[in-house]
């Protein structure tokens, strides 16, 4: 027999391979990464996943008076560096891959937090949740100063502690 | 040659060979070298930029010497000057060679283009994006599009990514405004149409059904990664690493992650190169799986193509089962990585790989018995061995044409040394050898899984810290599918500071005109895939006669399914 007729019967052994997709349900390990989830509970927007985020699709911001983390699944490459990295746990991936909608609106996820606002200059500078983890994590003993004001005005205050004491220095 | 050299040969040299080329080196132009350094297995050279092209004269007849890459990178933030970097590779004593030559700004190197063939388009791409000029040969656009501005070096420092954002804006705008809408999408469909494959274009001479000469051109779609990459941190660069290939995506994230932990001397975790191993591994059976089953459609015998791929599905489903992801597995971190292997999946490992085992002896026993194909490959697109050595090819190809040359054994990486494993070569150096090449390295890879599999040693999988430190030079080389994949990274404190890619690709395809003079035309498309070029390709090609004078354009595919004319 010719020998390449052989592939006739390895056809018949695996018969069809196609699977009716979506009829059928897709083959999806139990490993698959998919789109990612954000816990609004535990995320307290301390904004480490967007840090790490290879394509920019997690951003964190002001709106207004509140700190959005912005979740946009267009950009998202489903890499899970952020679950990898949120230090509350607050991110899991998912097996969610069937993600195309008419509406780009769907496309995003959105976690609105509450802000505190800086006792200097007034602008919000950071989550409530965030403080109150912060000060969970190392019991309650951070400087007032680190709390409730905000990076750029705690610069000018450390200025002006350093310059006042330089200048006590040079005049005793 | 004075005598104080010697102790300092002695003390560098990895073997006979490099220490023949050092001695070679200091002989002729002991002067102009400014420092000589080992680390591990990189002898590192810093050499008068005039004295370059001496040196390499004195040395480039040296059996095993080839030229792995070259990164030009801009220091003059640093050092006021230009660096370029031409690593070398001795394969039988698996030395790096490294000449870090200093070019001040508007002086001219010496060209090797006539030494080390390979390094053409290295010299172009340096001209076209640091602007460094090369003495002794002609200089044109290779990277660059054509209406790229003169005198604007996208890799220099002061070039910021968001001004060569804008590059496309000004064209994009009088458009729009031409068009009188609000939004438009622009959709680059041309000669290169980017559907299936990459894209890339050759065109073929042909005089009858016979191809005389062969031209490429290519670079389409340069995104400028490298420069992106030059903004980004050091553990989001293995992502966007992952993603210059969709077929062997992985090599480049290890190659980056091993460059980085080369420079930093970081320890990384036994059981992290087991995993890498293992995961490189799988990567090869699915590529291999996917170019022969290209290859067999271009060949016409699309039955072998189907049952390739289909072959090919169980690969893959266990490359998501250990990853998280059918491709771009994302597990590479800088020190380590980021998904073990757990021990309830080893059973099912070893599963796929008895059942990819016996289903691929299958379909290679029919496929190759299929006369059309054995004829069709045999003999055709032949590169000769000292070719192959002349232009320092990689992977598959130059083991088609009778070199062992194999990163994984020459330059051993993560756990390949703890395996053992035969490097298949074939010396026709036609498609059939090549093909055959990669379907025994199909057999090798499942042995070395299974091997890996069962001397998996535990403990954690990430190295726990490590410390950035700016300006240090880093080397990772990989074995991928389809050749060498060598990664150049300078470090900076938050990211690198230069990462210089070179997929194998990029010197396999300076050879492709050699094997394509004198073939068939109808040959043509399957010689030009066997390099396994990512098929990174074009879906049409201009054939133009020169007998007739006309000009015509045709499908890829429709070229190869011609009938030979004097059959």
């Amino acid at each position: 027999m010719v020998k390449f007729l052989k592939m006739l019967s390895i056809s018949v052994r695996e018969g069809t391979a196609t699977r009716k997709y979506p009829f059928e349900s897709p083959l999806v390990t139990p490993e698959f990464r998919g789109k990612i989830e954000i816990d609004p509970v535990k995320c307290v927007g301390c904004g480490a996943c967007t840090r790490i985020c290879p394509p920019k699709a997690l951003t964190i911001g002001n709106e207004g008076d509140e700190i959005v983390l912005k979740y946009f699944e267009g950009r998202c490459i489903f890499c899970g560096m952020c679950a990898y990295v949120c230090p509350q746990k607050a991110i899991t991936v998912s097996k969610e891959f069937e993600l195309a909608t008419w509406e780009l609106g769907d496309l995003y996820d959105e976690v609105v937090h509450t802000t505190v606002k800086c006792r200097i200059c007034g602008k919000p500078f950071t989550t409530v949740k965030f403080v109150k983890e912060v000060e969970k994590r190392i019991d309650n003993k951070v400087p007032e100063d680190l709390l409730t004001v905000c990076p750029e005005c705690r610069k000018k205050l450390t200025a002006r502690k350093i310059g006042s004491k330089v200048v006590g220095v040079s005049g005793e | 040659m004075s005598h104080d050299y010697s102790k300092l040969i002695d003390e560098l040299s990895r073997g006979h060979r490099s220490r023949a080329i050092l001695s070679k080196i200091l002989e002729v132009c002991g002067d102009s070298v400014l420092d000589l350094s080992r680390r591990n297995i990189v002898i590192k050279i810093v050499i008068k930029a005039k004295c370059l092209r001496t040196a390499l004269e004195n040395i480039y007849k040296e059996h095993d010497l080839y030229l792995r890459t070259i990164a030009a990178s801009d220091e003059r933030s640093r050092e006021g000057l230009f660096k370029l970097y031409y690593v070398f590779g001795i394969d039988s004593e698996g030395t790096n060679l490294v000449f870090e030559v200093p070019v001040a700004e508007g002086a001219k190197v010496d060209t090797i283009s006539d030494l080390f063939r390979a390094s053409d388009w290295y010299e172009l791409e340096a001209h076209d994006l640091l602007g460094i000029e090369f003495n002794g040969r002609q200089m044109s656009r290779l990277v660059l599009p054509e209406d790229w501005p003169e005198n604007l070096y996208p890799l220099r420092k002061e070039v910021s990514v968001e001004e060569l954002k804008k590059m496309y804006q000004p064209q994009l705008i009088s458009r729009v405004s031409e068009l009188g809408v609000e939004e438009v999408v622009r959709i680059p469909v041309g000669p290169y149409h980017p559907a299936l494959h990459e894209p890339e274009y050759f065109e073929l001479y042909v005089r009858g059904e016979k191809v005389v000469d062969a031209r490429y051109v290519g670079f389409m779609v340069h995104r400028g990664i490298e420069k992106l990459a030059e903004s980004m941190k050091y553990d989001q660069v293995p992502f966007l690493a992952e993603r210059i290939c969709g077929i062997c995506g992985f090599v480049h994230s290890t190659s980056y992650v091993q460059a980085v932990e080369d420079a930093l001397g970081i320890e990384v975790p036994e059981r992290a190169h087991f995993i890498r191993s293992i995961v490189l591994e799988v990567e090869r059976i699915h590529s291999h799986l996917l170019w022969l089953g290209v290859a067999l459609h271009l060949l016409g015998y699309d039955t072998g193509f189907m049952h390739a791929w289909r072959i090919r599905e169980k690969v893959m489903v266990l490359a998501e089962l250990l990853t998280g992801s059918r491709k771009t597995y994302g597990i590479d971190l800088v020190g380590g990585v980021k998904k073990d292997i757990d021990k309830d999946k080893i059973p099912r490992i070893k599963e796929t790989l008895n059942v990819l085992r016996k289903e691929f002896k299958e379909l290679v026993d029919v496929a190759m018995s299929v006369p059309q194909v054995k004829a069709r490959l045999t003999g055709t697109g032949v590169l000769p061995r000292g070719e192959a050595r002349a232009y320092s090819l990689v992977g598959p190809t130059v083991r088609g044409s009778g070199i062992a040359r194999d990163v994984r054994k020459d330059y051993t990486y993560a756990a390949y040394h703890y395996v053992s494993f035969k490097v298949p070569v074939y010396t026709e150096g036609d498609n059939l050898a090549r093909t055959l090449v990669r379907v025994d390295e199909v057999f090798e890879s499942i042995s070395i899984i299974e091997q890996l599999v069962d001397m998996m040693p535990g403990g954690p999988i990430k190295a726990e810290r490590w410390e950035p430190q700016p300006m240090r030079l880093g080397i990772g080389a990989v074995e991928a599918p389809r050749g060498e994949v060598i990664h150049v990274v300078l470090t900076d404190l938050y990211g690198p500071y230069r990462w210089r890619v070179r997929a194998p690709t990029y010197q396999n395809l300076q050879a492709v005109p050699i094997m394509l003079k004198g073939v068939d035309l109808a040959d043509a498309p399957l010689t030009i895939a066997s390099i396994d070029p990512c098929f990174s390709c074009t879906d049409r090609a201009v054939i133009i006669n020169l007998r007739s004078g006309s000009v015509k354009t045709l499908p890829i595919e429709v070229i190869s399914r011609r009938v030979r004319g004097n059959g």
